[in-house]
């Protein structure tokens, strides 16, 4: 294989398909959310949690991949990092996701309910936590946040496409170091907040990683799926590599590694210790059908992905990899369905219309999103300094 | 501050020495005669090594009772110190296997040794166990085979799976460090000027060719046991990790602990590589191998594990309180204001607020400071395993059978014997091997590698 000495791109337009496929699932998952918003409040709120914690994972994930390439110096995935950049640009939407359920803050978060805290000493003893007020404030803080770094690392960035200037990439490194604390700190509080509080006395030292883990996953996954079509559609750049496809399918087995290592490590000791205060999430996710939820969860997030990138050339070859990446968000999907909906429906799982309108929802706003910061700017960061290295990246 | 130009790949080797140099250079302290200074050295690690097997056969003779443990802390300096050894072991697989999987060239030049010090820290760490409930010669009984007393050990406790899992990641790191070893034996033997050595080179080499066969064969293995060995090392630590977290002891049953002791191992272990190699790097003049850039790079990753450790210590405390359980919030505010306050914040301010100087490229960069940053750390994940063993067993939930801990000189002693015993195997490796790979050095020399035209 040749070597490229001058990068060449053109811009071209996304295909219509994509941008179609995203129109009409937002455009179907809209209809059918807002129908269940009139049709079943509650139920809703609790698919909009859901929603939400999936556009985070994208989104946030995104954010916290390309910092994870400026600061480890990374040079095989910067020809892709525009790519989760413009996945990024969910977290600007992030907000108006989050508004209807903080209309219905009262459905789903049991502890905002005064009579329930007054009657409960445990739950009162955390209530400098768990209030309205302070809930509504990290909210904010955690959006403010994200928006924040999204707009400092994507300008310079973007800025360099024109510029050139290798100064931008320095900067981002510092911006990446500071931010991935930041990161780290804000994911684990935002799972708290919004999925660990949803059984107010039930908590796990290991949560935050958790969700950590699955965010990671979502983004590459998605960004992983997007990389393929893209490439397929020649709207990459040329010499595109199976060492390129073979580094998105290992680090996303990596990562389904990981997902089940912290995922089992929660469940063993919690498990093993049995204490009553413990145990009781899971034999929530234990009761009734639930069981089938809780062992399918396994085979999905875990065994399938797992065996379908365990060898090496399945790492190498696109198609699988398409495939595997979106197993992969549905895998997602259905983990934090596992997290949330128990707490709705305790005596088994409910699945309808109105979880599928959400799902739809959730797909069409990561791809119209894409789609709409897609044709505005650039698909590879054509000024980055290490982009020809990383079209030449070899293993 | 000059500016980093990101379009060219650094070389991790410095200048552009030529290959037969390596050689050269690598085996030279094999073939020379070890100076004063190396005597004077392994004189002090032996007699270190000597005070702690006075210390164990102190033990042996007169019982546990010479040591600290007592009513309710059960546990004291043997897990302690078993804990701290094996984590010492797992930046030595993390830079061979885990770096090597995600090819991170500059780990060339430091894995040869890291390994070593896997092997050593395990079989220093494997002391503690068979010693700590004072009965040496029954720790036979750890391993299930049928015998004429009918005794199995219990499958159900991870302390057993500890037996299982150290062991399997003993043998797995000797041979992943052996397989490393052959092709360097080879060029050592085809150096060799005397007969025996010719001979033990012969032998250990396997019969190495060069050939393009044999090189095709060796890096499959390589990369087959870089994988086997990668979530082994993750399982180690899982298992030290649950032999706290499935008791339902408060500051033990965690569900962070198992990341947050594979974070805290790496940690650990990174800072003695660090601190052993620029050591070495001086003495044998490795400095263009085992560059500065090397260094802070495993500062960076020190920095890295660093915040890792006091985000559990952080999430820990802020769960205990979130959980509303008094039992357990007692026990972490006792942690840090009750009898062992002192070695609680000995432990925060090693861990965490020491290698926060690291954001600082100029300290990453210079040798004095890391250095010491580094055994700060060493000394602070040291007491990381004494503030988590100690204080939880200390004050349990029977306020009337509190006791203060207080170890012995017998404990301090073969606490030092345990380093004593590491350094001398140290010692000895780095006068008898190959301390860095050969064949991988060259591999990553600039103009070794093969060209896609780009030159």
């Amino acid at each position: 294989m040749s070597s490229v000495s001058e990068i060449e791109y053109t811009k071209k337009s996304i295909p219509a398909p994509l941008r179609n496929a995203g129109f009409v699932l937002l455009a179907v998952g809209l209809v059918l959310s807002l129908l269940g918003i009139f049709t079943d409040p509650q139920r809703s709120a609790f698919n909009n949690i859901i929603l939400l914690m999936m556009l985070i994972s994208v989104s946030v994930g995104s954010l916290f991949l390309i910092s994870l390439e400026y600061i480890a110096g990374a040079v095989w995935s910067t020809p892709f990092r525009r790519i989760f950049e413009h996945l990024a640009s969910i977290v600007l939407v992030l907000p108006i996701v989050a508004l209807p359920i903080l209309f219905n803050l009262h459905d789903v978060f049991h502890w905002m309910h005064q009579e329930v805290m007054d009657a409960d000493p445990i739950l009162q003893s955390k209530a400098p936590y768990l209030n309205e007020t302070f809930f509504l404030v990290r909210v904010g803080f955690y959006f403010a946040v994200w928006i924040l770094f999204y707009f400092l690392l994507t300008s310079n960035s973007k800025k360099q496409d024109k510029t050139k200037d290798q100064k931008l990439t320095k900067r981002n490194i510092t911006i990446s170091a500071i931010f991935l604390p930041v990161f780290a700190l804000t994911i684990s509080f935002a799972a708290i907040d919004f999925m660990m509080s949803l059984e107010p006395h039930w908590f796990s030292t290991i949560f935050g990683v958790y969700y950590f883990s699955g965010t990671v996953l979502a983004s590459l996954s998605a960004g992983t799926f997007i990389m393929v079509y893209l490439s397929k559609k020649n709207l990459l750049f040329k010499g595109i590599s199976e060492d390129h496809y073979y580094s998105f399918g290992a680090l996303l087995f990596a990562f389904i590694n990981f997902w089940a290592y912290i995922a089992f490590s929660q469940f063993l000791l919690i498990w093993y210790a049995n204490l009553p205060e413990e145990t009781v999430w899971f034999l929530q996710r234990w009761e009734g059908s639930w069981m089938y939820i809780s062992i399918l969860t396994i085979i999905v997030h875990f065994a399938v992905p797992y065996f379908g990138l365990l060898s090496q050339p399945s790492k190498m070859n696109p198609k699988r990899l398409a495939s595997m990446s979106l197993w992969i968000i549905f895998a997602h999907y259905l983990d934090l369905y596992w997290i949330v909906m128990p707490t709705f429906s305790e005596s088994g799982f409910v699945f309808g219309w109105i979880e599928i309108g959400y799902f739809i929802l959730g797909l069409g706003i990561i791809i119209s999103v894409f789609v709409f910061k897609a044709s505005k700017g650039n698909l590879i960061p054509i000024g980055d300094p290490k982009l020809k290295r990383g079209i030449n990246f070899r293993l | 501050m000059s500016v980093v130009d990101y379009t060219q790949e650094l070389s991790v080797v410095e200048g552009k020495p030529p290959l037969r140099s390596i050689d050269e250079l690598i085996s030279r302290p094999l073939n020379t005669k070890p100076t004063k200074a190396y005597y004077i050295a392994l004189t002090v690690t032996l007699s270190m090594l000597g005070i702690g097997v006075i210390g164990l056969l102190l033990s042996f003779y007169y019982g546990t009772g010479m040591w600290g443990n007592n009513n309710p802390v059960g546990w004291g300096f043997p897990i302690v110190n078993f804990v701290f050894w094996v984590g010492i072991g797992h930046a030595g697989t993390l830079i061979s296997a885990i770096l090597f999987l995600l090819r991170q060239k500059w780990r060339n030049g430091i894995a040869r040794f890291a390994e070593g010090m896997t092997i050593f820290a395990v079989m220093t760490a494997g002391i503690f166990p068979a010693i700590h409930v004072g009965r040496p010669w029954l720790a036979g009984y750890l391993f299930p085979y049928p015998n004429q007393h009918s005794l199995w050990p219990n499958f159900n406790s991870p302390l057993l799976w500890d037996v299982f899992a150290v062991s399997t990641y003993f043998i797995v790191s000797f041979v992943f460090w052996y397989v490393g070893l052959i092709p360097d034996f080879a060029v050592l033997r085809d150096r060799a000027t005397t007969k025996i050595k010719k001979t033990i080179y012969s032998v250990t080499s396997l019969g190495w060719r060069n050939s393009n066969r044999h090189w095709q064969h060796y890096e499959m293995v390589y990369l087959v046991l870089a994988g086997f060995a990668t979530p082994l090392v993750l399982s180690v630590h899982t298992i030290v990790s649950f032999d706290f977290a499935v008791a339902v002891l408060p500051g033990w049953h965690s569900t962070i602990f198992p990341p947050y002791f594979v974070a805290g191992a790496v940690f650990s272990g990174f800072a003695m590589v660090q601190n052993v190699l620029i050591i070495i790097r001086k003495i044998f003049k490795y400095e263009h191998i085992i560059t500065i850039d090397t260094l802070e790079k495993m500062n960076k990753i020190m920095m890295l594990t660093g915040m890792l450790v006091g985000y559990a210590y952080a999430m820990e405390f802020f769960i205990a309180w979130y959980s509303g359980n008094p039992i357990e919030q007692f026990t972490f505010v006792n942690r840090a204001f009750g009898p062992y306050a002192w070695a609680y914040w000995i432990m925060v301010s090693c861990n965490v607020l020491m290698p926060q100087l690291f954001w600082f490229r100029k300290i990453r960069r210079t040798i004095p400071v890391m250095f010491v940053i580094a055994v700060f750390v060493n000394v602070g994940m040291w007491f990381e395993r004494f503030v988590i063993t100690v204080t939880s067993l200390a004050n349990d939930f029977l306020p009337s059978s509190w006791a203060y801990y207080k170890p012995t000189l017998v404990d301090g002693a073969i606490l030092l014997g345990s380093f004593g015993f590491f350094f001398t195997w140290v010692l000895l490796f780095s006068k008898t091997l190959p301390v860095v790979s050969i064949a991988e050095i060259k591999s990553v020399i600039d103009g070794s590698q093969p060209s896609h035209g780009e030159h």
